[in-house]
């Protein structure tokens, strides 16, 4: 999505000031769907409890988060949640919630609406019911969750969909996105299948080959608009929107992203990680507090030291400005925080080819013999903003 | 000056570098206000303008009236952006 000036601005001042005011909490990894690509365990090996929570909260409200965000595993099965959003709420925070919204009904969704929750992030994987089903392994969980939209939506909450895309549903997008459309929300396609957090790879067979990607690399209608609803005003009160991912702003221009800068990551034990696809354990919260892990933690200071100019291999990478290498999943699937990212070493050259780049071949693939890059395109159309997301 | 102000109970807010940046949940619009806006923010709970054009008065030594008026405008601007109430008397 767009940037917007103001959020530009507050986005380099809190990265500036290492301000961690974009925190995920995860409030449980225990669910009520079983999807086939997810990465948790699902077991509770010893979840916060309530006090826990608030404790964390407010050391999150006096470090200065703003955004936080509720996710799980599935948040409505922790039985205070709405006693968690609640003492949230008194503290100010930007509530955003990613929920399967199995459990969400009419009454719910009244009281998320009364807590001033701003935004619900659910995932649907296509618009066909045996498509979805299957995925998340429980029959009826498509229709269900359609009903859960339409109780927010008369609610007059902001609904987000987000589509995950493996083998299962590649094609998919395009219902999903007539079903955004006919429901008049935005969506999200994410195209990324991480490793289990356990270091299990078998999920990655689910990932779609990257050559299977280029109709959704050349699909022109997956130019996002632009969100931007920025009316430059003089002081004393400058205007922009929230929705911006933030990720395109300038203040990213030599870090990888915003993991340990300005966000970071909670687990339901209190573990604290740079971000949920970053498995750098920095410190946990049941025997720290929440400033002392930030801004002291040596492997914080070491995420935070990484500089892109500075990587090994992507530094000399000719297409540089078509990759979105995730460092979390460089350190995830190479075991290298400063190594290349393969899945984005391929994209990367797909993207490029389709910009008119003749012979794209990544850092990575021209240093390893034997290894061509992926791009052999016979008809090239605009490069699309495929953008990519979390689940 | 008359009148008692409270910030809408539906927004997020934190302060970054002494500025207040709220957030409305309802259209996600980010309004970022400057020094004095903020301090009129941060004593927006229930107090009356004419106390906080007291205390501006006396934080940025200008006169009562300049403070007065400076207020006046602000609140009208955080007021029209739904930022804030302003109620004859305080309830409860």
């Amino acid at each position: 999505m767009a940037k917007t000036p103001v959020m530009d601005g507050l986005i380099s001042r809190t990265v500036e000031r290492h301000l961690p005011w974009s925190v995920h909490v995860d409030l449980t990894y225990r669910c009520n769907e079983r999807c086939i690509h997810c990465y948790l365990d699902h077991e509770d090996h010893g979840e916060m409890k309530t006090d826990e929570i608030k404790n964390v909260l407010e050391q999150l409200a006096q470090s200065g988060t703003l955004f936080l965000t509720l996710s799980g595993g599935e948040i409505f099965l922790r039985d205070d949640l709405f006693e968690l959003l609640e003492f949230a709420r008194s503290l100010h925070f930007d509530i955003s919630l990613k929920t399967n919204a199995l459990l969400i009904d009419a009454e719910r969704a009244r009281k998320l609406r009364a807590l001033s929750v701003r935004r619900i992030q659910i995932s649907i994987y296509s618009a066909e019911p045996a498509v979805h089903d299957a995925i998340t392994k429980v029959r009826g969980s498509l229709e269900r969750t359609l009903t859960a939209i339409r109780f927010l939506q008369a609610e007059g909450l902001q609904v987000k969909i987000a589509c995950p895309l493996m083998k299962q549903n590649l094609m998919a997008y395009r219902n999903v996105q007539a079903l955004a459309a006919e429901l008049g929300v935005p969506y999200v396609l994410d195209m990324t299948i991480t490793p289990k957090m356990d270091g299990d790879m078998s999920l990655l067979q689910l990932r779609n080959p990257a050559q299977d990607l280029l109709p959704i690399l050349q699909d022109p209608t997956l130019n996002p608009p632009s969100s931007s609803q920025d009316s430059a005003q003089e002081a004393p009160l400058t205007t922009g929107s929230a929705t911006s991912s933030g990720i395109e702003s300038q203040a990213y221009e030599d870090i990888p992203c915003s993991a340990g800068h300005n966000s970071c990551y909670i687990s339901p034990y209190g573990e604290v990680f740079p971000c949920v696809q970053m498995p750098v354990a920095t410190g946990n919260l049941r025997q720290q507090r929440f400033e002392e892990i930030w801004f002291k933690s040596p492997e914080m200071e070491r995420v935070r030291a990484v500089r892109e100019s500075q990587l090994p291999v992507c530094s000399k990478c000719s297409i540089r400005q078509y990759c979105e290498r995730c460092p979390g999943l460089a350190q995830m699937e190479g075991g290298d925080l400063l190594g290349a990212y393969e899945r984005a070493c391929d994209l990367a050259e797909l993207k490029a080819g389709l910009a008119g780049v003749q012979n794209p071949i990544s850092a990575l693939h021209a240093q390893k013999p034997n290894t061509k890059g992926l791009c052999s395109i016979p008809s090239l159309v605009a490069t699309p903003a495929v953008q990519a997301g979390s689940n | 000056m008359k009148g008692y102000i409270v910030r809408n109970p539906k927004l997020a807010w934190r302060e970054v570098d002494g500025e207040m940046v709220i957030i409305s949940p309802e259209d996600s619009q980010v309004h970022e206000l400057n020094e004095t806006a903020s301090l009129i923010w941060k004593h927006a709970d229930g107090r009356s303008l004419e106390e906080i054009a007291e205390r501006i008065s006396t934080e940025y030594e200008v006169s009562l009236e300049a403070a007065r008026a400076d207020i006046g405008e602000l609140v009208t601007t955080l007021e029209q952006k739904q930022l804030v109430f302003v109620a004859t008397e305080v309830k409860g």
